[in-house]
């Protein structure tokens, strides 16, 4: 039986197939949405200077509402970089160093949806002396209903002896 | 050849172009906080490096350069993110992107749009990571939820 671990951690966990890893639920925010759509503009543009994005069907219900939606709804890569920080909790800078990570959109988020993102540890490998741990990963309503689901692969460096 | 105008005249073969850049702080700053990772090898001054979530910033650019137009007559929806990473990539570091459509195709009445992306420094043939993305041009959301 495996137990859930609530992040931020006050101690670094042992990794063991089965694990399970989820940070605090949290409320997808229209403004939530709106950072991921201005933060686009913003870092696009790479000039300082801050910027507004859409209108798109993540920031602009009008604009949702004429695309068949009954209102605005996340980007994916939010979920996805919430998932990406889950992971970042659990393995430091291993996370984003080398790996992978994919995530499929299977569910519209909505305005505060409340989500948990979770991952749970499964094959550890080892070749040429470097450890490789795949995760399942998700993000789900607090009705239990996922929305997005994926799989991620770390390699951890060599060396690195946990789990 | 569907480049020059929208994305949803993107077609698989499109070939996207090569963008160059230097990352910066301040692109994975802005970033990192609008998505809450607040951990400080994003945030701060030593050593940060960027996400490989950051990719998905480069699909943006090689649209904005190939399809100047925009997304076109319909939003267009993002429904899958695959990027494999390969060695991290640290502010500062000069980078070029590439991009190329590769499949387009009708499921369920609606139409997909997959674009392959490599992230490299210039001139050399190693990856640093490589991402495939897909999006639905046209989206409805019931449809959406009645073949979830």
């Amino acid at each position: 039986m495996s137990s859930t671990v609530t992040f931020p951690l006050a101690f670094s966990p042992d990794l063991q197939e089965g694990s399970e890893f989820a940070l605090a639920p949290r409320a997808m925010t229209r403004e939530r949405m709106r950072w991921y759509v201005d933060t686009q503009a913003t870092a696009v543009a790479n000039d300082g200077k801050p910027r507004f994005g859409g209108p798109t069907i993540h920031d602009d219900d009008d604009y949702a509402r004429k695309n068949g939606l009954p209102g605005i709804v996340a980007d994916g890569m939010v979920s996805t970089n919430w998932i990406l920080s889950l992971l970042v909790e659990i393995f430091g800078p291993a996370a984003v160093s080398s790996g992978r990570l994919r995530t499929k959109y299977i569910k519209p988020i909505y305005e505060d949806d409340v989500l948990t993102t979770g991952a749970r540890i499964g094959k550890i490998s080892m070749t040429d002396g470097r450890k490789s741990v795949a995760l399942e990963v998700w993000c789900r309503r607090t009705d239990g209903v996922p929305v997005t689901v994926g799989e991620a692969l770390v390699n951890l460096p060599v060396g690195r002896t946990d789990g | 050849m569907a480049t020059g105008r929208y994305i949803s005249d993107l077609d698989a073969g499109d070939d996207l172009g090569r963008v160059l850049y230097t990352v910066s702080a301040f692109t994975v700053r802005e970033y990192c906080h609008a998505v809450e990772m607040s951990a400080e090898m994003f945030l701060g001054i030593d050593n940060p490096v960027a996400p490989p979530t950051l990719v998905h910033l480069d699909k943006l650019k090689l649209y904005e350069a190939a399809c100047p137009g925009g997304s076109g007559p319909t939003a267009r929806l993002h429904v899958e993110f695959d990027a494999t990473y390969h060695a991290p990539v640290p502010v500062g570091a000069e980078i070029e992107v590439t991009g190329k459509v590769t499949e387009r195709f009708i499921r369920r009445g609606r139409t997909y749009v997959v674009t392959e992306i490599a992230m490299r420094r210039p001139g050399t043939a190693e990856p640093l990571v490589n991402y495939r993305d897909t999006i639905i041009l046209g989206y409805e959301a019931e449809k959406a939820e009645a073949s979830a």
